[in-house]
């Protein structure tokens, strides 16, 4: 297309620019061809008539007129040749059409953008919202302390928790439940966490065979924390500058 | 794609028997640089040249399974192909580092199979069913 829709354009213009001043008287030619023609038939000299000496003129049609030339007379400035209309509907609707039968033309011999998944993936995003993940400290102690402010924030109300002191007297859920069916990857859950624990990972391909699967507790996120780490730190990494 | 300069030029690059292997899996001819090799097998490529690959199909996989699946990819290559980081796991310090010691192995999606994830409750049920006692006979007390 970058060479394509010049020439066409080219095309027509020049056409127009030729046909009209054909009709024009001879001495005006020159003076048309200034604005109008291509520097090429600029280049020829023009013997007869120099324009840059003399009196200055203006095209016959947009002359100054006294009284004599009857100045009330309605003079039709395009009676020398084809109408604004007719020059913008060919150079607007047809142009338009060839341009689009040579875009489809271009289109045929192109090669197809299909991304062969799952071959070849479109991009993500590190901030990509996809399957719950709870995180574990580098040291291996679960980040999550048991707040529940991804409860009371989640919209879909999918996250169900309930939380014991545990023996060491630190308090951890003992239930940690998100139905993946209800919940709409809003990503409030992980903006609430204080301590980053859970984190939607960037894995969307957990499609399941049954609706039970996505039933998640605690053991199946922390599960999916442990496999993905090294992911969700890096992105979280990547992230934090805006953060 | 539907180029056969383009198809030549795969051949004449990647060879007959691995274009005989791609035309089975990913169905299209294309060379570029190895850029890993992941702990299941699988083959990574990139070909950074425009004229040769389009933008966006400039990475992928050859899957090591013929059962394959997209969740197959461990994570750390899975952000590479999904071009969320620029450069590759072997060569990322910044993933390398922040990869822990107690990283758990990668497993694939096992849904449809015996080993599928199945929901559990973690918790002691709060609900109970009723278990009636029962009192031996002729012990009226
Ligand atoms: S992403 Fe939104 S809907 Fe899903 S669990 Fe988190 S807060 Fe709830
Ligand atoms: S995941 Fe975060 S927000 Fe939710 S209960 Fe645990 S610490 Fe609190």
């Amino acid at each position: 297309m970058p060479f394509a829709r010049p020439s066409v354009a080219l095309g027509l213009y020049a056409r127009a620019a030729i046909t009209r001043p054909a009709q024009l008287h001879p001495s005006l030619v020159a003076y048309r061809l200034l604005s109008t023609s291509s520097p090429r038939l600029q280049a020829e000299p023009v013997h007869e008539h120099n324009h840059l000496s003399g009196p200055i003129k203006s095209p016959r049609t947009t002359a100054t007129y006294t009284a004599a030339n009857e100045p009330d007379k309605y003079i039709n400035p395009y009676k020398d040749g084809p109408g604004a209309l007719d020059k913008a509907a060919n150079l607007f609707f047809f142009t338009e059409i060839v341009r689009a039968m040579w875009l489809v033309m271009e289109q045929f011999f192109r090669p197809p953008y299909t991304i062969m998944y799952p071959y070849e993936k479109g991009p993500l995003s590190p901030r990509f919202r996809g399957e719950h993940a709870l995180r574990r400290y580098p040291s291996g102690e679960e980040r999550c302390i048991a707040c529940k402010l991804c409860e009371a924030i989640c919209p879909a109300q999918a996250i169900t928790i309930e939380s014991e002191a545990r023996l060491d007297g630190s308090r951890r859920t003992t239930k940690y439940d998100i139905d993946m069916t209800k919940c709409i990857y809003c990503g409030f859950c992980q903006e609430a966490c204080p301590v980053d624990a859970i984190v939607e990972t960037q894995n969307q391909e957990f499609s399941t065979e049954t609706r039970e699967e996505l039933l998640y507790n605690k053991e199946k996120l922390l599960a999916n924390g442990d496999r993905a780490e090294a992911e969700i730190a890096a992105n979280l990494h990547a992230d934090h500058v805006y953060r | 794609m539907v180029s056969l300069a383009r198809l030549f030029r795969g051949i004449r690059q990647v060879g007959v028997k691995e274009w005989w292997h791609q035309m089975q899996y990913i169905g299209d001819v294309k060379a570029g640089t190895l850029v890993g090799k992941d702990q299941f097998g699988n083959r990574y490529f990139e070909n950074l040249n425009a004229e040769q690959e389009l933008p966006g199909r400039h990475r992928w996989i050859d899957f090591a399974q013929h059962d394959l699946n997209a969740t197959q990819v461990p994570a750390e290559w899975h952000s590479w192909l999904s071009h969320i980081r620029k450069d590759p796991p072997t060569e990322d310090k910044l993933m390398q580092n922040l990869s822990p010691p107690w990283k758990a192995p990668w497993v694939e999606n096992l849904t449809g199979t015996r080993g599928a994830y199945r929901s559990y409750n973690t918790v002691k049920p709060k609900i109970e069913a009723w278990e009636p006692k029962v009192s031996a006979r002729g012990q009226s007390s």
